[in-house]
């Protein structure tokens, strides 16, 4: 997780919009690749989860895209995907073949931990109060998820005992 | 910031979905390539990526660019061609660890030598993942594989000192746990005027070591940039690749500060040199038939 190129210290509010509506559309994007990479790996339960999530950053990005139309409309940004990575997005490596739904709801949980740590390291560098009060509801809007997901995991069955792994071929000379 | 934000990464995603294992780290390449390519702001068609055999050189089919997905071990000999035969075209050349340095491994010299102007990305995995886990040209000694059932008895290729014994004038490494990095450091080799090789240790989820995957990775990655290394001395870049396999050097381990000059601009020197000498096409092929076939000579 990282960003570059923004001084959080003099960051305006329709920069802190645009920063929170990319930092959706990555995590957006990334959990649509992961859902693909389930699909084509026979892993229906995990691809619909990840799906779901997919959505539910879409709606997230559209509901800040909204708020920024009708503060600043139109006016161009000085915040772009290039300065950021993975900040809700779930690292690539969090996908694993033939995951099952839990492990899909763990990864999830491990991103929107993610994403609440870096609003939480975040605020103390923000000096103008508005910035400060949209980061600290998306903050608190990144705790809302964690429950949110930590609820549906505590729903989930327990995985079977027996895994893809032992399943795996012994090394055998060719 | 960007240098050119004429692109964004999505202009050179194509509609091909990734086929490799999920946690590959091979995504992050791929990604990290994407944001790289925006910002040296080449249009899409203005690309060449050519690719050999194994997962990495799915790569090409990945994006917007044109792509080549050739012959295993040969994507430096076909790119070298396409650069030579349109200099104007940005060529890019990737693939794996087998393909480059065990098949491919005689190529490597050449186009070093002659300095052609390609960015050679290969994603080192140590493993042939492809085929399911044989041995490879980086693999570690003691390895154990499908072909190494009780321990590989061989010294790996050291990747980075093999170019920089060569005469390579750019040379750097990093990790898809880095993305930032890596972005900045393929950006970086794609401009540099000249042949630049990236060494990505990108590793293979399914048959590559644990201790070896990104989570390894981010935790005992050791960034150039945060040690005050000095990348313009190629004995100090030769001395750190000694310890590939054992410590994770990552950024810039040797950029020539005076690059020579590439070959298609010799070539092209040459070309203006030679062409008031030059006959009109017409008088080719009589001066070619004059020679083979003199006149009165019985053909």
């Amino acid at each position: 997780m990282s960003v570059s190129g923004i001084d959080f210290s003099r960051l305006s509010l329709r920069d802190a919009f645009d920063l929170a509506i990319l930092i959706e559309e990555e995590a957006q994007e990334r959990y649509e690749e992961f859902a693909h990479q389930m699909e084509i790996h026979h892993t229906p339960e995990a691809a619909e989860f990840f799906h779901r999530m997919a959505q539910n950053e879409a709606g997230h990005g559209a509901r800040l895209a909204q708020r920024r139309t009708t503060l600043f409309g139109d006016a161009p940004s000085a915040v772009t995907r290039a300065m950021l990575w993975d900040v809700e997005a779930p690292d690539y490596d969090q996908a694993r073949a033939f995951m099952t739904a839990r492990q899909a709801m763990q990864a999830a949980l491990q991103s929107e931990e993610k994403a609440h740590a870096f609003f939480v390291a975040l605020l103390p560098q923000v000096h103008d109060p508005e910035v400060s009060a949209l980061f600290t509801e998306l903050r608190d809007e990144e705790a809302m998820h964690q429950t949110l997901v930590t609820n549906e995991l505590a729903k989930l069955p327990p995985d079977p005992a027996v895994g893809p792994d032992a399943f795996e071929d012994d090394p055998t000379a060719q | 910031m960007p240098l050119n934000t004429a692109f964004a990464a999505s202009d050179f995603k194509s509609e091909l979905k990734p086929i490799w294992c999920p946690g590959c780290g091979d995504f992050g390449v791929l990604t990290a390539l994407y944001r790289a390519l925006a910002n040296i702001g080449r249009p899409p068609h203005e690309i060449a990526f050519v690719s050999g055999i194994g997962c990495s050189s799915r790569i090409p089919g990945y994006t917007t660019a044109y792509g080549f997905n050739s012959v295993h071990g040969r994507a430096l000999p076909i790119a070298q061609g396409i650069k030579l035969a349109n200099p104007d075209l940005l060529v890019l050349v990737a693939g794996g660890d087998g393909d480059g340095f065990s098949i491919g491994g005689g190529h490597l010299p050449h186009v070093i030598r002659r300095n052609i102007d390609l960015t050679y990305i290969v994603m080192d995995n140590q493993i042939y993942g492809l085929t399911k886990g044989q041995l490879s040209p980086t693999s570690p000694r003691g390895l154990h594989t499908v072909t190494s059932p009780e321990g590989s008895l061989e010294d790996p290729v050291n990747p980075l000192l093999y170019v920089l014994g060569y005469g390579a004038h750019f040379v750097a490494q990093s990790t898809p746990a880095d993305m930032m990095g890596l972005a900045a450091v393929i950006e970086e080799a794609i401009r540099f005027p000249g042949f630049a090789f990236v060494n990505v240790q990108s590793p293979c989820v399914t048959f590559g070591e644990p201790d070896q995957q990104l989570k390894a990775h981010r935790e005992g990655m050791k960034p150039l940039a945060t040690i005050g290394y000095n990348p313009t001395h190629r004995m100090k870049a030769m001395a750190l690749a000694q310890t590939y396999g054992k410590d994770l050097y990552t950024g810039v381990l040797y950029r020539n500060p005076n690059p020579p000059p590439t070959y298609e601009s010799l070539v092209r020197e040459r070309q203006r040199h030679l062409a008031p000498q030059a006959l009109p096409r017409d008088r080719i092929l009589d001066q070619f038939m004059q020679r083979v076939a003199p006149e009165g000579s019985e053909a």
